[in-house]
C-alpha cells in the first residue's frame, strides 16, 4: 500500500499521541507518516517524519466542522492510505465528516493500531470496558485513537509541507470558549475520579486530593458523608445510591470505606484502585487495585510517582 | 318533669331534631361513599376500641370521652321525660358523667396544645393565611363541640338548668352534625382495614390479557377528581386532632411533611377548587417524597384517616408525570432491567451464599421452607451477615430450607412505595409465577418489607404462602428446643431493640424478636417509643434511594432515643434499620454496635 | 417543530453473558435503549414543549428494538420509525447513512437529536455523520440547546472548556447527560405507547448498502470482569509507584 499515514488531533499533547500511532501503522503499510497542522505549524507539536501544513483557516484554532472540510479536500488530492485523529470530542466529529466526505469507513476509540495487509487494525473496548474486541477496516480508512493510551512521540522531524486548501465557511459559529471551572467538571463524563470518603480527616485537607484529581486529568468526587453530613464538598460530588452514578476508565477511593450504598454508584468504574488503613474494608472487595495505608502519606507519594513521570 | 311546660317541650322537640339531623348525616355520607355502617360493623368497632383503650394510649382516652360523652349527652336528652320513671338511670348517667367530664377537659386541653404546636408546623412550613385561618376555624369549632359536651355533662348534675343543658345539646349536636359525621363514618368504614392494605388501582394480569384496556387507565392522582370517594371521605374526615403530626417521623426530621396538612390542605383544595383542581398546586413534591409509610400517622388516627391512600396516589401522580430526580428513576430504571434496586447484574444474587452448603430451589425442590433473602441482603456485605447467620440458625435447628439464588427478583415493594405500581406487580406476578412452579408452601423473610409484601400483598395477586418473619421462626425454635442458646454463651451486653415498622406497627411482630433477645443476651434495654409505636429508621417507603431537604435523620433521632437507654448495642430485625443505624451511630460517633437479632443469636450458638 | 430523535436499542452491559471461552453473548443479550438517548428524548420532549410540533423516534436495529422505541414513545414522544437491519454486522457509516435516509424520507426536521455516544459501543461517530450525510449543521456534546426563531444555539461541552455556538436549522446536535433529567415512564406508560404510530422500514430497501468497505469485529473476548484484587505493598513511595505503574499498564491514565 503506498500513500501516507496522517495523523492529527486539534490538542497539542494529543497530537503527539496519534502521531506515535501514525508511526506504527506507517511501518506496517511501508508508508510515510506525516503530522498535519492547519492553519497554522504549532511548536509543541512533534512529528516522527514530516508535517504538512493545510493553509487556508487563518489560525490553528479550528473548529471540527472546519478540520474536517480542510483535511477532506487535501486527501482528495494526497491520497493517504489512512487518517488518524485522536479521539477527542473535536476529534471524533473530525474524523466522523471525514469518512463521509471521503466514503472509507472509520474505526473508533482504537489503541494498538497496525496495518494488516490491506486492511487498518486495532482493538477497542466496548460494553463499558467488558469487552476487547479486535476491528479492522479495508484501506483506506480512518480511525480515532484512544487518548491517554500511545506515548508521545518523541523525534521531532522538522520538514513542513504545504498544501493550500481554501477558506471554509463552517455553518457552525463559535461564539464563545471559556475554561471549565475545577468543580464543573461532570463527575459522569469524567474519565478519572479520585474520590474521598470519610478518611480525609479535615476539609482543609482536600485540595490536596483536588490536585491529585487534576494532575490524573480527573474529578474529585466523594463519599456521602463528605458532602451530606459534613458539607465539605457539594451534593453533585456524591457517588452513590443517592448520589450520582460514575462509570470511569479509574476510580480512585481514598479513605472510602466501601458500604454497598457507595459501590453501587460505581461498580461499574473500568478500574478501581483504593487506598485505606484498614485491610478488611470492603472496598477492597471491589477494587483491582489496593493499597493498605494511609491517605496521608500515599497520596503525596503518588503525586511525587506521577510527577516523575512526565 | 310533669306538666306541660311549653319552653321545656320545645327545647325537648329541638333536641330530637337535632339528633336526627346528625343521624341523617351519618346515613347521608355512609350512602354517599357506599360505607357499610351496619349492627356488625359496629360491634366491631366497638371490640376494636376497647382493644385500644386497653391499650392505654390517651388520645383514644380522650377520643373515646368525646365519643361516649356526645352518646351519654344525646341519651340523657332523648330519655329526660322518663328519667324519673326509671329508677337508678340518672344517677347512672350521674355517675358515668364523671370519668367522661374528665376525659373531655384532657380533650380541650390536648387540643389547646394541638393548636400550638401545629401552628408552629404551619409557620414552618409558610402555610398560606387561608389554610392557617380554615386549620384554626376547625380547631376552634371542635374545641367548642368538646367544651359544650363537657357543660352539657356537668348539667345533669344540675336538674333545674334542664332547658340549658338542652340548649348546649341541640348547638353541640349541630356542629357534630357538620363536623363529626363524616368522621364518624370513616372510622365504622375504615377502623379495621390494616396497614398493609395498599389501593389497587389496576391489576395487571387483567392489563396483559387485555380485560382492562391499558389506554384506560389513569394511575394516580392529576386532580382532585381523580380521587374516588372513599379517598375524598378519608381526607375529608379529618379533624386536626393532631396524632398524627405528633407521632410522624418526617415532621419530627423537620422535613416538608406533616400527614395532619397533607390530608387538610387536599381537602380545603377539594371543597374551594373543585374536581378540576390540581393538587400540586398546594402538595409540594419533596412533601410526598418526606413519607417513609412508616404507617404512624394512621395507627395513631382515632377516626381512622388513610393518609397513605392518598400519599401514594399522589406519588403515583408524580411518578406519571415523570417528576422523579435521577436517584428514583435510577432505581426503578434498575429494577426494571436488573431486578434489583441497585443495579447489579441479578445472577449474582446467590453469591453471599457461597461455600456455606445452601441449597436453592433448583437443587432441591422439596426443602421445606424458601427462605427469600431480599436484595440488600444479597448484594451488601454487611446486611449478607444477617443471611449468614440466619443460614447458620437453620442448619443447627434442622431446618430444610433453601432459596432461589438468582432466581429471586426484587419483591417490588421500592416501587410500589414509590408509586410505580405496574413495575410493582410486574415483579410481583414473576415472582409468583416462579414460587408457585416449585411449589412453594412455606417462605421465611429477614426482611420485613419483603415480609410484608409476601404475606399481605402477594395473595391478591395469586401468590398464597404460608410466611413468617425470621424472629418468629426462631423464637419458635428456641421455644421448641431446636436450637439451644446455653448459659455461658449468652451475651453480656446491653441491648435495645429497635422494631421496624414493616414488622411490628403493619404485622404485630414484636413480641418474638423481645423473646429471642431475652434468651440470647443478659440486659435488654426498651425505648420509650417500641413495638407498635416503634419510631421510624427512615429508609421506609423508598427513602432508602433517596434524599429530602430536611432538619435532621429520621434515623438520628432514633439513634439518639436507642443512646438514651444507655444500652451499648442496637438490635435490629429489618436490614434497612440495620444499614440506617450502621451509618448513623459512626456518623454520631456513638460507639454503639448495630446488629440483626437473628446475628445475635447465630454469635451465642 | 419537527424534532427528529435517534435512539438505539443498545447491548445492556450489566447484564451481558460470557460463554465458556470468554466470547460476549451477543446474540439473546438483553437490550435496552441507550443510557444517554433518554436524555435526547427528554431534549426533544423539552423542545416540543416549547415551541410545539412533534417528536419523532427513529431506530434502526432488529425489531426487537421496538422495546426501547415504545419507552421512548411512553416518554412522550409521538411516533416511531424503525429501520430495521442487523446492527450487530454494520458499522457507524451504514448506521448513519439508513438513519439519515429515513430522516430525509419523514422530514424536514428542524432538530436531529443524538446522544454523544452509545452506552454499548461509544463510538461517537454516528451524530457527526448523521449531520454531514444531511447536509446540516452539526454541534456536538451540546449540554445546553435553545432555539430562537431559524438559529440554535448551543453550549458544548468539550474536555476541559465550554464553548457556546450558533448554527442555522436545520441541525443536528448530540447530547450530554448534564443536559437534563430524562423523565422514567412507567410500565403502564409504556403499554399504552404501545398504541401510537410506529412504523417500520426495510433496511436494504430503505438504501441499499454503498460502496465502500464497512468497518468490522474481527473478534471479541472478555474482559476479566472481576475485580482484580491486587494489594500493592511496600512503603509509601513504593507502593504508590507501583500502583501508578499498574494504571498506565491498564491504559486508565494518561501519562
Ligand atoms: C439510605 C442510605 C443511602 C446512602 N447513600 C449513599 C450514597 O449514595 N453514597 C455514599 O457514599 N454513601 C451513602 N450512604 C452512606 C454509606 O452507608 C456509608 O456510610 C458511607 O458511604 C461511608 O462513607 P465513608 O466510606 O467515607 O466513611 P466510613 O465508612 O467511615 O469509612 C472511612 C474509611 O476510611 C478509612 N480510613 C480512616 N483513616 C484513613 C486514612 N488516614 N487513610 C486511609 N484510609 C483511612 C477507614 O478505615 C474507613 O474504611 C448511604 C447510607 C444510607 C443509610
Ligand atoms: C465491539 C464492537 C466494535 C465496533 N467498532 C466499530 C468501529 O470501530 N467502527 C464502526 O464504524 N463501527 C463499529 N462497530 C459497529 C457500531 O457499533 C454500530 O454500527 C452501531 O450501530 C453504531 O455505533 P455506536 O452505537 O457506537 O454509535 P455512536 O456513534 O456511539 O452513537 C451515538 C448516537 O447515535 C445514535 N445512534 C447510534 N446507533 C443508532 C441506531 N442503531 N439507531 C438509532 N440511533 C442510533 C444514538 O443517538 C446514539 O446515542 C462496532 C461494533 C461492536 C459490537
Ligand atoms: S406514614 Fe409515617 S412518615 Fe408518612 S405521613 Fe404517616 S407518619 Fe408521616
Amino acid at each position: 500500500m503506498s500513500g501516507a499515514v496522517w495523523s492529527y488531533s486539534e490538542n497539542e499533547s494529543v497530537s503527539n499521541e496519534v502521531a506515535s500511532a501514525a508511526a506504527d501503522v506507517a511501518k506496517g503499510a511501508s508508508a510515510e507518516p506525516v503530522v498535519l497542522e492547519i492553519g497554522a505549524v504549532r511548536a509543541g507539536v512533534r512529528a516522527p517524519g514530516a508535517k504538512l501544513l493545510l493553509k487556508g483557516p487563518a489560525t490553528s484554532d479550528v473548529p471540527p466542522e472546519v478540520a474536517a472540510e480542510a483535511i477532506a479536500k487535501a486527501s482528495k488530492q494526497l491520497q493517504p492510505a489512512a487518517i488518524l485523529i485522536g479521539a477527542t470530542r473535536y476529534g471524533r466529529e473530525i474524523a466522523s465528516r471525514l469518512a463521509v466526505k471521503l466514503t472509507v469507513g472509520c474505526l473508533s476509540e482504537v489503541s494498538k493500531l497496525s496495518a494488516d495487509g490491506n486492511a487498518l487494525a486495532g482493538e477497542r473496548n466496548a460494553f463499558a470496558g467488558k469487552v476487547v474486541a479486535k476491528v479492522s477496516c479495508a484501506l483506506p480508512a480512518i480511525a480515532t485513537v484512544k487518548v491517554g493510551y500511545y506515548a508521545a512521540v518523541e523525534s521531532a522531524g522538522t520538514a513542513v509541507t504545504e498544501s493550500d486548501v481554501g477558506q471554509v465557511n463552517p455553518l457552525v459559529k463559535v461564539v464563545s470558549r471559556e475554561k471549565k471551572a475545577a468543580g464543573a467538571v461532570d463527575l459522569r463524563s469524567a474519565k478519572v475520579i479520585v474520590s474521598a470518603g470519610r478518611g480525609v480527616k479535615k476539609k482543609e485537607d482536600l485540595p490536596m486530593l483536588e490536585e491529585l484529581a487534576r494532575e490524573m486529568h480527573g474529578a474529585l468526587g466523594c463519599s456521602r458523608p463528605l458532602s451530606s453530613d459534613l458539607g465539605w464538598l457539594p451534593e453533585e460530588h456524591h457517588i452513590g445510591l443517592t448520589g450520582v452514578t460514575v462509570k470511569p476508565d479509574l476510580y480512585l477511593a481514598l479513605g472510602i470505606s466501601g458500604q454497598l450504598q457507595h459501590t453501587a454508584g460505581m461498580k461499574d468504574s473500568k478500574v478501581v484502585a483504593a487506598v485505606n488503613t484498614d485491610k478488611d474494608a470492603p472496598i477492597f472487595q471491589a477494587s483491582d487495585y489496593g493499597i493498605v495505608g494511609d491517605l496521608y502519606q500515599i497520596v503525596p507519594a503518588i503525586r511525587k510517582a506521577l510527577a516523575s513521570r512526565r | 318533669m310533669a306538666g306541660l311546660d311549653v319552653g321545656y317541650l320545645a327545647v325537648y322537640l329541638l333536641s330530637l331534631a337535632s339528633v336526627a339531623v346528625f343521624g341523617y348525616a351519618i346515613l347521608w355520607h355512609a350512602r354517599r361513599t357506599s360505607t357499610s355502617i351496619g349492627p356488625g360493623r359496629l360491634l366491631g368497632l366497638g371490640e376494636d376500641e376497647a382493644r385500644r383503650l386497653a391499650s392505654g394510649d390517651p388520645v383514644f382516652l380522650m377520643h373515646l370521652s368525646i365519643a361516649v360523652g356526645i352518646g351519654l349527652s344525646i341519651a340523657n336528652a332523648i330519655l329526660d321525660p322518663v328519667m324519673p320513671y326509671v329508677p337508678l338511670l340518672k344517677d347512672a348517667f350521674l355517675v358515668l358523667s364523671v370519668p367522661l367530664i374528665v376525659g373531655l377537659v384532657a380533650a380541650f386541653v390536648w387540643r389547646i396544645q394541638v393548636y400550638f404546636r401545629s401552628k408552629g408546623v404551619e409557620r414552618e412550613f409558610k402555610s398560606t393565611a387561608s389554610f392557617t385561618s380554615a386549620s384554626t376555624f376547625l380547631q376552634l369549632i371542635l374545641m367548642l363541640a368538646v367544651a359544650l359536651t363537657a357543660s352539657e355533662l356537668a348539667l345533669f348534675w344540675f336538674p333545674s338548668l334542664v332547658i340549658a343543658s338542652g340548649l348546649v345539646g341541640v348547638v353541640r349536636n349541630s356542629l357534630v352534625a357538620v363536623y363529626y359525621s363524616r368522621p364518624s363514618v370513616n372510622l365504622v368504614g375504615n377502623f379495621d382495614r390494616p396497614l398493609s392494605a395498599v389501593r389497587t388501582p389496576f391489576n395487571l394480569a387483567d392489563v396483559m390479557s387485555g380485560k382492562t384496556d391499558a389506554s384506560a387507565i389513569s394511575i394516580g392522582a392529576g386532580k382532585i377528581s381523580d380521587f374516588d370517594t372513599s379517598q375524598r371521605l378519608t381526607f375529608d374526615s379529618c379533624v386536626e386532632i393532631g396524632a398524627c403530626e405528633a407521632a410522624c417521623p418526617a415532621t419530627a426530621a423537620g422535613r416538608p411533611l406533616s400527614p395532619r396538612v397533607l390530608v387538610r390542605k387536599v381537602s380545603l383544595l377539594a371543597r374551594e377548587g373543585g374536581g378540576s383542581a390540581d393538587p400540586f398546586t398546594t402538595v409540594g413534591e419533596d412533601e410526598l417524597w418526606s413519607c417513609t409509610s412508616c404507617g404512624a400517622c394512621m395507627s395513631s388516627c382515632p377516626v381512622s384517616v388513610k393518609h397513605l391512600d392518598v400519599i401514594y396516589d399522589l406519588r403515583r401522580g408524580l411518578v406519571a408525570k415523570g417528576k422523579l430526580d435521577k436517584e428514583k428513576s435510577a432505581m426503578l430504571e434498575n429494577l426494571a432491567q436488573n431486578q434489583n434496586p441497585y443495579g447489579f447484574k441479578n445472577a449474582t444474587r446467590g453469591d453471599w451464599a457461597r461455600g456455606l452448603g445452601v441449597d436453592t430451589l433448583a437443587t432441591n425442590p422439596k426443602a421445606e421452607y424458601l427462605y427469600w433473602v431480599g436484595c440488600l441482603s444479597s448484594f451488601d456485605q454487611r446486611a449478607q451477615r444477617i443471611a449468614r447467620a440466619l443460614s447458620k440458625i437453620l442448619k443447627q435447628a434442622g431446618v430444610s430450607f433453601a432459596i432461589l439464588g438468582a432466581e429471586e427478583f426484587c419483591v417490588g415493594d421500592p416501587a410500589r412505595r414509590l408509586g410505580e405500581e405496574g413495575r410493582y406487580q410486574e415483579l410481583a406476578y414473576q415472582n409468583i409465577e416462579k414460587l408457585n412452579s416449585y411449589g412453594v408452601k412455606k417462605i421465611i423473610a429477614t426482611c420485613p418489607h419483603c415480609f410484608n409484601a409476601l404475606k399481605n400483598e402477594y395473595p391478591q395477586f395469586g401468590g398464597r404462602y404460608e410466611v413468617v418473619h425470621h424472629t418468629q421462626l426462631i423464637s419458635d425454635l428456641i421455644k421448641a428446643g431446636r436450637i439451644r442458646v446455653p448459659a455461658e454463651k449468652i451475651q453480656k451486653i446491653s441491648v435495645t431493640l429497635h422494631d421496624a415498622c414493616y414488622a411490628s406497627r403493619y404485622n404485630n411482630v414484636f413480641d418474638e424478636p423481645r423473646e429471642i433477645l431475652g434468651a440470647s443476651v443478659s440486659d435488654v434495654r426498651e425505648m420509650g417509643r417500641r413495638k407498635e409505636k416503634t419510631f421510624c429508621c427512615g429508609a421506609g417507603g423508598s427513602n432508602y434511594w433517596y434524599k429530602v431537604p430536611q432538619q435532621r435523620s429520621i434515623a438520628g433521632i432514633r439513634t439518639e432515643e436507642a443512646q438514651k437507654t444507655g444500652a451499648k448495642a442496637i438490635a435490629t430485625e429489618c436490614p434497612f434499620c440495620l444499614s440506617m443505624f450502621d451509618d448513623t451511630t459512626k456518623v454520631m460517633n456513638t460507639g454503639m454496635d448495630v446488629r440483626d437479632v437473628a446475628e445475635i443469636v447465630a454469635e451465642c450458638l | 417543530m419537527r424534532i427528529a430523535v435517534c435512539v438505539k436499542h443498545a447491548v445492556d452491559e450489566t447484564e451481558l453473558k460470557i460463554d465458556s471461552g470468554g466470547k460476549p453473548l451477543l446474540s439473546g443479550a438483553t437490550s435496552r435503549m441507550s443510557t444517554f438517548d433518554k436524555n435526547a428524548v427528554e431534549e426533544g420532549l423539552r423542545l416540543k414543549a416549547a415551541h410545539q410540533g412533534e417528536v419523532v423516534i427513529f431506530t434502526v436495529g432488529p425489531s426487537d428494538s421496538k422495546k426501547t422505541m415504545k419507552e421512548a414513545l411512553a416518554m412522550g414522544a409521538d411516533k416511531g420509525v424503525l429501520v430495521t437491519a442487523d446492527t450487530t454486522s454494520i458499522d457507524t457509516m451504514r448506521t448513519a447513512s439508513l438513519l439519515a435516509a429515513a430522516i430525509k424520507k419523514a422530514g424536514p426536521f428542524d432538530v436531529v437529536l443524538c446522544s454523544e455516544g452509545s452506552s454499548d459501543t461509544y463510538s461517537g461517530q454516528v451524530p457527526p455523520m448523521l449531520g454531514e450525510m444531511l447536509g446540516a449543521a452539526f454541534t456536538g456534546y451540546a449540554r445546553k440547546l435553545e432555539v430562537n426563531g431559524q438559529t440554535a444555539r448551543v453550549e458544548r461541552s468539550l474536555e476541559d472548556s465550554l464553548e457556546v455556538v450558533e448554527a442555522p436549522l436545520p441541525v443536528v446536535a448530540s447530547v450530554v447527560s448534564e443536559i437534563n433529567e430524562p423523565r422514567y415512564p412507567t410500565l403502564i406508560q409504556i403499554m399504552q405507547a404501545g398504541k401510537k404510530p410506529l412504523e417500520e422500514l426495510n433496511g436494504d430497501q430503505l438504501q441499499p448498502a454503498g460502496a465502500y468497505r464497512q468497518a468490522s469485529v474481527v473478534s471479541m473476548s472478555a474482559q476479566q470482569s472481576a475485580r482484580k484484587h491486587v494489594m500493592i505493598e511496600g512503603s509509601p513511595d513504593e507502593a504508590a509507584a507501583k500502583l501508578v505503574e499498574a494504571l498506565i499498564r491498564e491504559g486508565v491514565l494518561s501519562k
